[in-house]
């Protein structure tokens, strides 16, 4: 017992037990206890029944759900886009160009800036008669108002944009703390080997920032199926189910219609499917990379 | 087994104990008394009125409190989006609140799920004679009502008399149908390219041309007929003539549409007021209100703020008490001077101060809404899990008026979803 009190594991397991306590009741446990609830009609207001498996089949038959799972889906088309830009603004960032750190700063604010504001700041943008369309008519470029948020069209892509708008600055700075730790030898001697600009971005700093792309990839294709402030703040999932998203339809499932038995079974499919996806995300980035820790 | 699958046994088993006892924990358990020494405490709980109108409920509960000995109260004000929450994890946990303000909405759809206490059991005749018959039904399913109509109002309409001048419309004769209302736009869109209102798009429209929502008995959609898509198909070409922003208005998008000048009329109760006053002073001293336009069914639509007493209340009695007490017509014509709302009580609009106007914004719109009250009713009239129907409702007009689906197909989709829900 003395002897484990001295181990490098007691002291490991002391630092982590707050966290792991913490994670415990707020993360693991209502996941666990979404599996029973998702068996009965829970609706914390009124006498609960367990009802099998109604909740899933009625899933698999609620066309909003399978509308709102699609455009999640959908959602995930930034998470290639986003990768591709932050790790050019990474590169651009990582220059030693004289002022580039207000260009760090500024790129950061929006990340840093609470999703609603940023949403309502938007929805300014781009309303009935917005500063948007007031500057595109002026360019000559429309002829007309675009309902950037009221046309089932565009609605989802421009929810998108916003997202990886807000989200760039973020990645930007995990790709760039992965560059600084590229060390600088490998580019010497590749340079001293003849290597041009493009072959070195080719050749090392790509293969050595996997580690980061996977990391960034996982939790970016994650943000994106649990996307809700900025859908919730902008369209409520309309027009009609045009920007219906996983999340808010289980937020209206549940917090506003108190049907938590059936939202419960609805966070767990989403759940499966953020799952496979991981999986799937893993098995492309089981190569390659060093190992940045 | 292998020790790594032993191990992750081991795991398990502990996470099962672990859910097993956190489980046991639970809410649910026995009620509070929330009894001191013989004295009756209940948790009041109201939305978004402290600290405006706290002087208005001390005094109010320091008067009940004085009549009731054996009663305390025990007010909170919480914000409206947190009263939800705040309701739901409260209840949860075994320690549900006495008496609640909620919007009808909301209160249907606890009554829906059995959440609050049924007052036509409690209420004598005459106490529910007290209220407008319109305004105390909207929360009445199968025979049974789900709470007390408290504060109230009704939709006037507000004008901008300058942006209607220089359309050549004379607002000395406002509109007073919906088709001329309509008419008005139009002349506003095209004399001086403004639209004429933003619109909301909820199942209030079926409501304001005499669309029923559900049949008779609430079983069953009833709003899949022509006239519903004559109003429809309506109500998309008034929005892409212009007479209509295209556009899922929410009220604080109309607040800022009618402040910033791109919308000549605005339709709305009392509390648009007090937006207008403080986000565009100059509109404000150009606007006035007059009474709304009608629809084919000629009813003004009232949007109430109700008292219910849920059934985990651990004194029911008490609180149908208090909250008859809160809701009769004194204390309803002090509540409506204090925070400029009207009252659902048949008494309190004889008060002189329904009946005259110093022909101020807030007076003219007041008096106007106030004559009407014994025509109002509310859209959501005895309409079970209101919530569920209404996003339905919403997303469908949304898909036929800004996404261009077929109205007839869009309305029989709807009528099939309704039903569901109606199944529930």
């Amino acid at each position: 017992m003395i002897k484990w009190l001295r181990s490098e594991s007691f002291t490991a397991w002391a630092f982590m037990t707050p966290g792991l306590l913490l994670l415990a009741v707020f993360v693991f446990w209502p996941i666990i206890y979404s599996i029973p609830l998702a068996l009965t009609d829970y609706s914390v207001i009124s006498d609960t029944h367990y009802v099998g498996l109604d909740n899933f089949e009625a899933a698999f038959k609620d066309r909003n759900f399978l509308i709102s799972i699609w455009n999640s889906l959908v959602y995930v088309l930034i998470v290639p886009f986003l990768q591709i830009f932050s790790i050019l603004m990474a590169v651009l960032v990582n220059s030693r160009i004289p002022g580039i750190k207000i260009f760090r700063t500024t790129y950061y604010i929006p990340v840093v800036t609470s999703m609603v504001a940023v949403a309502l700041i938007w929805s300014w943008l781009l309303g009935n008669n917005s500063v948007v369309n007031y500057l595109l008519m002026q360019a000559g470029l429309i002829s007309k108002d675009i309902h950037w948020l009221s046309d089932s069209s565009l609605a989802l892509y421009v929810l998108m944009f916003i997202t990886m708008w807000k989200g760039l600055g973020y990645y930007m700075m995990l790709y760039l703390a992965g560059l600084q730790n590229i060390p600088q030898d490998l580019y010497e001697a590749a340079r001293v080997d003849g290597a041009s600009r493009w072959r070195l971005i080719v050749h090392i700093t790509l293969p050595l920032l996997r580690p980061y792309v996977l990391f960034c990839t996982l939790i970016s294709l994650m943000a994106a199926i649990r996307v809700f402030d900025e859908v919730y703040v902008l369209t409520k999932g309309g027009p009609g189910t045009a920007t219906l998203t996983s999340s808010l339809y289980i937020f209206q499932k549940g917090m506003e219609q108190f049907n938590f038995g059936y939202a419960s079974a609805l966070g767990l499919i989403v759940g499966v499917v953020i799952a496979v996806l991981s999986i799937i995300v893993f098995r492309f980035n089981r190569k390659g990379g060093i190992n940045p820790y | 087994m292998t020790k790594k699958a032993k191990g992750r046994l081991r795991l398990l088993v502990s996470m099962l104990v672990l859910v097993v006892l956190l489980s046991s924990c639970g809410g649910g358990g026995k009620k509070p008394e929330n009894v001191n020494g013989g004295k009756v405490t209940l948790q009041f709980w109201t939305i978004a009125l402290q600290p405006t109108f706290t002087p208005y409920f001390n005094r109010v509960i320091a008067d009940y409190e004085e009549k009731n000995p054996n009663v305390k109260i025990d007010w909170k004000d919480y914000p409206y989006d947190a009263v939800t929450n705040k309701l739901l994890t409260s209840i949860a946990s075994g320690s549900s609140p006495d008496v609640v303000n909620l919007n009808t909405e909301f209160a249907s759809q606890m009554g829906s799920k059995g959440a609050v206490v049924d007052m036509n059991e409690h209420l004598s005749p005459e106490e529910k004679a007290a209220y407008f018959d319109g305004i105390y039904n909207s929360t009445v399913i199968n025979g049974k009502a789900y709470a007390l109509p408290w504060y109230t109002g009704t939709e006037v309409l507000y004008m901008n008399t300058k942006l209607v001048k220089e359309a050549g419309l004379d607002p000395a004769h406002p509109p007073k149908t919906r088709e001329e209302l309509s008419e008005w736009g139009r002349q506003v869109n095209r004399k001086i390219g403004k639209a004429g209102y933003a619109q909301q798009l909820v199942s209030k429209l079926f409501a304001i041309d005499g669309i029923p929502i559900l049949n008779k008995e609430k079983t069953a959609a009833a709003f899949n007929t022509p006239e519903a898509v004559t109003m429809i198909d309506n109500l998309k070409k008034q929005m892409e003539d212009g007479v209509v922003l295209k556009e899922d208005a929410e009220f604080s998008q109309q607040v800022k549409y009618y402040a910033g000048e791109q919308v000549a009329f605005e339709l709305a109760g009392p509390t648009f007021i007090n937006f207008i006053k403080t986000a565009a002073p100059d509109v404000y001293k150009n606007t006035i209100a007059v009474p709304v336009p009608t629809g084919k069914a000629d009813v003004r639509l009232s949007n109430t703020m109700d008292l219910v007493v849920p059934t985990k209340s651990a004194h029911v009695n008490e609180a149908v008490k208090f909250a008859v007490f809160l809701t009769n017509a004194e204390s309803q014509t002090a509540f409506s001077k204090a925070a400029n709302t009207l009252p659902s009580t048949k008494d309190s609009i004889k008060d002189p101060y329904f009946t005259q106007s110093d022909q101020s914004l807030e007076a003219q719109a007041k008096v106007v809404s106030a004559q009407s009250l014994d025509k109002a009713t509310d859209y959501m009239v005895g309409v079970p899990n209101a919530k569920d129907v209404n996003s339905a409702v919403t997303r469908a007009f949304q898909n036929i008026i800004l996404n261009g689906t077929d109205t007839k197909q869009t309305l029989t989709a709807l009528e099939q979803e309704v039903n569901d829900i109606l199944k529930q």
